[in-house]
Order: structure tokens, then C-alpha cells, then sequence
């Protein structure tokens, strides 16, 4: 098994007919991902090289039976977007669209807790919203839902991979496939300072996989998701845990590239928080490689 | 995009806050002006974008017109932390002694995926300095992003924080401050002095004003105000060609790479290695060589720079593309400093090929990230001792 994302999930695409939301509709399929629909608002009816596109998620769901949804629509509709995968009660939500504004995200965000909620105490599996500005999730082996570098993920392994960052994400996913440790699922967080789905957030699923013996976790600088997911590992988590934290160097006060990745006053410090993992007794790798020798000996324990 | 003073309270006002009146100058002249116009003591406050004006001078109590003038003659033109002061405020002196001093702000929390209201009776201080020292001093509350910030919760908030005044009135003004907030996509909003006078009514003295650079598409009518003159030269240029680009302080090696995480460990790897990165420059995912051609057209204007290191990891990059942007760099000239690559990914040994032809000393491919990073961290080095030494002999 795996975590989220299985051979079994049915991936709606939402902006299918844009170039970022076609090339990635067409990797997923090339990694053996059940592509099923698309939506495009107004092209209904059409197809992309062969699967069907629709007006809206619903339809979708209801034609197709989509369970996942993955997003590429352009910032200023990214929120709506997602509104409505989460009131067509599709029960994963992807968001890799980059530049949304943080006030949409907040509403959102918020409107799909609620739905969550709902959707929980009436029965249904919750509704989950992962990014947005994040590369997506793959299972090993099983199904890709995002834009990751195909070959990195075509054979499972057991080691968990959950991350801020899109190319970090898969330079330990090919560091741990080079070691012959391989990931279990690979859940890319998002650099936005308002996410759906946090480390905290992910951490158990991990815990509950049988087939993931340890996890990573690549943190970077800005905010205090790392200091939550510490605490988290120090109260629940039997399995091992490594961590990475980028931007070390980085001075307080400028936004590196993610919109989240910045040190305001003395929140989101690097020091902060290998001072929580140290707590925790997370190991924190100073390099990419050391990620490799730490999983190791977690595991050797 | 911040915003100066004078923006952050135009915007308050315009959602119904009251500030304290205050007129933009540009010369010693207008400000003479504008205190006569006053006809009571004024304050000169230089506008830029930068924290810690007060303490560098740039704030200035003016009792009479001809201080004003004098004052305004100092400020104006003065440096603060690499910044020329082109513009002042002037607002009418309050009697601080006559009234309180308190905070209220909002920030964008990702701890609670909304904005956070903070308050405190202690204003004037920056809020990260009394944040380090006494955090118990600063009362929070988690604001909806759907309703905003409501009476009742503005009410309590205050009494929280021990608010002395009109109550109704403040609670009045802090929902108007998070009306305006949601509705211009606020990073950052404070008042701070909020000043409540004799009679409790309050009225902001000092705003900061950050603006979502992600929402700016929806607040067309404030690109006015964007300064291009408080930004660094090369981050102008940068986001002329789309690139996320941070100009950093005393390095000496260039760093450019695809994806924001990548290259903000090529930052902790150059220091690592012994140099100082010189900026951040991430190029997006997929790059072309054009896109790889105008990065490092762009990082090789830097004087700082000695050497630039290239970190790509390919997977929609291809390693090729990377290469012909750094030889069409050399070719056309443009490219004088050393540039240590590691390229990961599709068509390395297309990219290798590409090397071998041009054949320069000045480009170079190593098998990891850290092998080029210490490259480039030696030829930057070197060349910064050859420069002491030619400047002492």
C-alpha cells in the first residue's frame, strides 16, 4: 500500500486543456496514473488525446467516478477551482498552481475544513486539500498526481519523502532510489504561507502505512510547520524521522523564491527549528547525501 | 509591494481609519510650506522602505517653520541602511504627553491560516523587539477570513489588552483596519503609534502597509506606487525576465538554479564551502536555454560576483539547454567570470559534448553540487585575494 494516492485513485484534471495542465495530464498517464477526466469550463464535450473533458468537477465525478483532483488552473481561478473539487465532495484535492493570493487561499482553505468536517460526521472519507504551490504526490510504482520527474518513482521503496520544496522533493527521492532505499509515497507540502495540508498533517498517515519504515521530512525556512511537525514526532511517532532544512544561509527578512520562505523577526529561523528537531530527536541532515546516511541508520537501530 | 507611510494611511483612510493629516514634500521648500500652512509644530518623517527610521534620524519633531526646514534639509538625501531619502511627510505634532501610545496590527499567519490581530497598550515599540522580550504583552487573536474581523471580537481584544479610551471607537477602528486589510490583500497592516488622546478617541500616527505581491493583479490602481528606485538595480532587471532574484549582501559567487529549494541550498552549499553567495536567483522549472542565457547575462553584471555557480536538477530542464545559454553567454562576451555547473537530469551527455566543443577554461561541469560549489567558492575567493593584493601594491 501507500499512503493517499494508490493505483486505484481516478485523477480529474482540472485545466486540462492549458499547456501546464496537458503536458502533466500527459506524464501521468505515461506513469501509469488513471487519468479519467478533465474540466475545462465551456469545453465540455471535447476530448484530450483521448480522455474525456467536462464543464465542471461534478460532472466528472459523476460520469467518471474521479476520487483525486489535480489542479493547474491560473492563480486568479485557483481558488474557485478548488472550491468547487471540495463541494463536488472529491475527497483529495491538489493544488500545484504557484502565485494564488494568500487572502484566497485563507478562504478556502477554511471552506474545505469545514467541508471536511461535514463530510466526515455524515460518513463520507473527509475531503483533503494538498498546496498549492506544490509539485503533487506519487506512490512508488502506483500513481503519479503532480508534475515530478516520471523515472525517480517508478519502482516503490519504504521510505516516506514529505516536502516544502518541488526540486528538493526530488532530489532525495533520486538520492534515496540511488541508495537502493527507494520512497513509499511522496507528498510535496507547497511554499505558500497558507497550504491546505501541513507536515503535522501527514506525519500519521506515514505512521499508519505498513509499508513505510522511515520518513523525511524537508523543511525549509519561514514559518513554524517544522516546529509543529517536531512536537507532533515527539508525541506520536514510533517509526524514524530525518529532516532537512534549506535556506540556512539565507538573511531574515527576504522572501527566497517561495512566498513562504521568508524569516520574519525570529519566526521561521533556521535555528528555531533545528533546535525543535534536536528536542525531538530528529536528526537534521546538514547536506542532501546525509539524508541517505541517517535514514540508514535510523533504520539499522 | 510595501507601502510608505503616506500610501498605508491614504488606504486606511479610504476604509474609514482615522490618521493623522499629513502632507508628501520633495524639497526643504514644500515642507517650509506646508508647516506655515499648519501653523503649529510639526513632525518631518522621511518615507522609505526601510524599518528603524526614527533611530537613524529620519524622523524629526520641527516646534517651529524654520526647524521644519532645517529638519527637512537633513533628511532629505540622507542615507538610511542604503536607501536615499527622496521624499518626506509631514503630519501635525501630536502632544503625546496629552494621550496613550498603543499597537494594533494584523499579519498573515500560516500557524493558523489566517491573519492574526495583535495588540498592545505599549505603542511606539517595533513590534518584533516586544514580540523577543515580553510576548505576553501582545494579546492575539485569529481573524476569519470570510466575516473579518467583527465588533464584539475587536471589543474583547481591546479589553484584553487593557485599552484605556472610547471603546466602541477603537473596536470601531480596528475592524475598519481588517476590512481594509481583506480587501487589499494585506501581508502586514499596523498602526503603531495608535495614539488615544484625553477625550479616548484614537487616531493612527505611524502605519506600515505590506500589499500580496500575488494579489497586485486585482489592485491595478496602486502600480503607481511601486518604487523601482528602492529596489535593487538588478532585481528590477530580474523581474524584468520573470525570475525570482534576491540581491544579497557582501558575496561573491553568483547562484542560479531551477526551483526556489534548490537554490536556496546552493546558498547554505557556497557557504559551506567557504564563499559567500551573492544572490538568489531561481530560473523555474523547464528552462530554456535563452531563459539560462538571460540569467546569467543578468548575474554576470554584478560586480560582486567572482564566480556563479549553476545547480540545475533536470527533469523537465534539459541539460543541454542549460549549456548553449552559458556558451552563447561566452561567445557573445557577456560571460568573464567562471561559471562551475552540475547539471542533473535528462541530456547530461548531450551537454558534456556541447563543453567539450567550445572548450573553455571558464566553464566547467562537476558530477555533484558540492564539487561545484567549492569551484566556484576557490576561483571567488582567489580572485578577491588578487584584488586586495593589486590594491595594496
Amino acid at each position: 500500500m501507500s499512503i493517499l494516492v494508490n493505483v486505484n485513485s481516478k485523477v480529474v484534471v482540472q485545466g486540462i486543456t492549458g499547456r501546464e495542465g496537458g503536458n502533466h495530464a500527459r506524464a501521468m498517464k505515461a506513469f501509469g496514473t488513471q487519468v479519467v477526466a478533465g474540466v475545462t469550463p465551456g469545453k465540455g464535450g471535447q476530448d484530450f488525446e483521448g480522455t474525456p473533458v467536462y464543464n465542471s468537477v461534478a460532472e466528472a465525478v459523476e460520469k467518471q467516478g474521479a476520487n483525486v483532483s489535480i489542479i493547474f488552473v491560473p492563480p486568479a481561478g485557483a481558488a474557485d477551482a478548488v472550491l468547487e473539487a471540495a463541494h463536488a465532495s472529491v475527497p483529495l484535492i491538489v493544488l500545484i498552481t504557484e502565485g494564488v493570493p494568500t487572502v484566497d487561499m485563507m478562504k478556502a482553505v477554511q471552506e474545505v475544513k469545514g467541508l471536511n468536517e461535514r463530510n466526515l460526521q455524515g460518513g463520507g472519507a473527509g475531503i483533503r486539500l494538498i498546496g498549492g504551490n506544490c509539485p503533487g504526490l506519487v506512490s512508488s510504482g502506483e500513481a503519479k498526481v503532480g508534475i515530478m520527474p516520471n523515472s525517480i518513482y517508478a519502482d516503490k521503496g519504504r521510505i516516506g519523502l514529505i516536502s516544502r520544496s518541488g526540486t528538493l522533493t526530488y532530489e532525495a527521492g533520486k538520492l534515496l532510489q540511488l541508495a537502493g532505499l527507494g520512497t513509499s509515497t511522496t507528498v510535496g507540502i507547497g511554499g505558500d504561507p497558507v497550504i491546505g495540508t501541513t507536515f503535522a498533517d501527514v506525519l500519521p498517515l506515514f505512521e499508519a502505512d505498513p509499508d513505510t519504515d522511515a520518513i523525511v521530512v524537508i523543511g525549509e525556512i519561514g514559518g513554524a510547520d517544522e516546529e509543529a511537525a517536531a512536537e507532533y514526532i515527539a508525541a506520536h511517532m514510533n517509526k524514524p524521522v530525518v529532516a532537512f532544512i534549506s535556506g540556512r544561509s539565507a538573511p531574515a527578512g527576504k522572501r527566497m523564491g517561495h512566498a513562504g520562505a521568508i524569516i520574519m523577526g525570529n519566526v521561521g529561523t533556521p535555528e528555531s527549528k533545528l533546535a525543535a528537531f534536536a528536542a525531538a530527536g530528529v536528526p537534521v541532515a546538514d547536506t542532501m547525501p546525509e539524508i541517505v546516511e541517517l535514514v540508514r541508520k535510523a533504520l539499522n537501530k | 509591494m510595501k507601502l510608505h507611510e503616506y500610501q498605508g494611511k491614504e488606504l486606511l483612510r479610504q476604509f474609514g481609519v482615522a490618521v493623522q493629516d499629513g502632507k508628501v514634500a520633495y524639497t526643504p521648500d514644500e515642507v517650509r510650506d506646508i508647516a506655515r500652512e499648519y501653523g503649529q509644530a510639526v513632525v518631518v518623517k522621511a518615507q522609505v522602505h526601510v524599518g528603524g527610521r526614527g533611530k537613524a534620524g529620519g524622523v524629526k519633531f520641527s516646534p517651529t517653520i524654520e526647524k521644519a526646514y532645517e529638519n527637512a534639509e537633513k533628511i532629505l538625501g540622507m542615507d538610511i541602511k542604503g536607501l536615499t531619502v527622496g521624499k518626506v511627510l509631514v503630519t501635525k505634532a501630536v502632544d503625546i504627553d496629552a494621550g496613550v501610545e498603543y499597537y494594533v496590527g494584523m499579519i498573515v499567519d500560516r500557524n493558523v491560516q489566517s491573519y492574526t490581530l495583535m495588540a498592545c497598550a505599549e505603542g511606539g515599540m517595533e513590534i518584533e523587539e516586544l514580540a523577543a522580550e515580553r510576548p505576553e504583552a501582545i494579546i492575539r487573536h485569529r481573524v476569519d477570513p470570510v466575516t473579518g474581523l467583527r465588533p464584539y471580537e475587536a471589543r474583547e481584544v481591546a479589553i484584553k489588552a487593557g485599552f484605556k479610551g472610547n471603546l466602541n471607537k477603537i473596536a470601531d477602528m480596528m475592524v475598519r483596519m481588517s476590512n481594509a486589510a481583506l480587501a487589499r490583500d494585506a501581508v502586514l497592516v499596523e498602526i503603531n503609534p495608535l495614539f488615544i488622546d484625553a477625550d479616548g478617541t484614537p487616531l493612527a500616527l505611524d502605519t506600515k502597509f505590506e500589499i500580496d505581491d500575488n494579489a497586485m493583479y486585482r489592485h491595478k490602481d496602486l502600480l503607481d506606487w511601486r518604487e523601482t528606485a528602492a529596489e535593487h538595480p538588478l532585481e528590477v532587471e530580474a523581474a524584468k525576465y520573470g525570475f525570482a532574484y534576491v540581491k544579497l549582501d557582501e558575496g561573491n559567487v553568483g547562484v542560479l538554479g531551477n526551483g526556489a529549494g534548490i537554490v536556496m541550498t546552493s546558498l547554505d552549499v557556497v557557504n559551506r564551502a567557504g564563499a559567500k553567495p551573492a544572490n538568489f536567483l531561481d530560473i523555474g522549472g523547464g528552462a530554456k536555454a535563452e531563459i539560462v542565457y538571460n540569467a546569467v547575462k543578468l548575474v554576470s553584471k554584478d560586480p560582486d560576483v567572482k564566480a556563479i555557480f549553476i545547480n540545475i536538477f533536470g527533469g523537465i530542464t534539459r541539460a543541454d539547454e542549460v549549456a548553449k545559454g552559458v556558451i552563447q553567454a561566452l561567445e557573445e562576451g557577456i560571460l568573464t567570470k567562471p561559471v562551475r555547473m552540475r547539471i542533473a537530469g535528462t541530456a547530461e551527455d548531450e551537454a558534456k559534448a556541447l563543453l567539450a566543443e567550445v572548450n573553455s577554461p571558464l566553464i566547467q561541469m562537476y558530477p555533484d553540487m558540492f564539487q561545484a560549489a567549492e569551484a566556484a567558492a576557490k576561483d571567488a575567493n582567489s580572485a578577491g585575494q588578487m584584488n586586495a593584493g593589486s590594491n595594496s601594491a
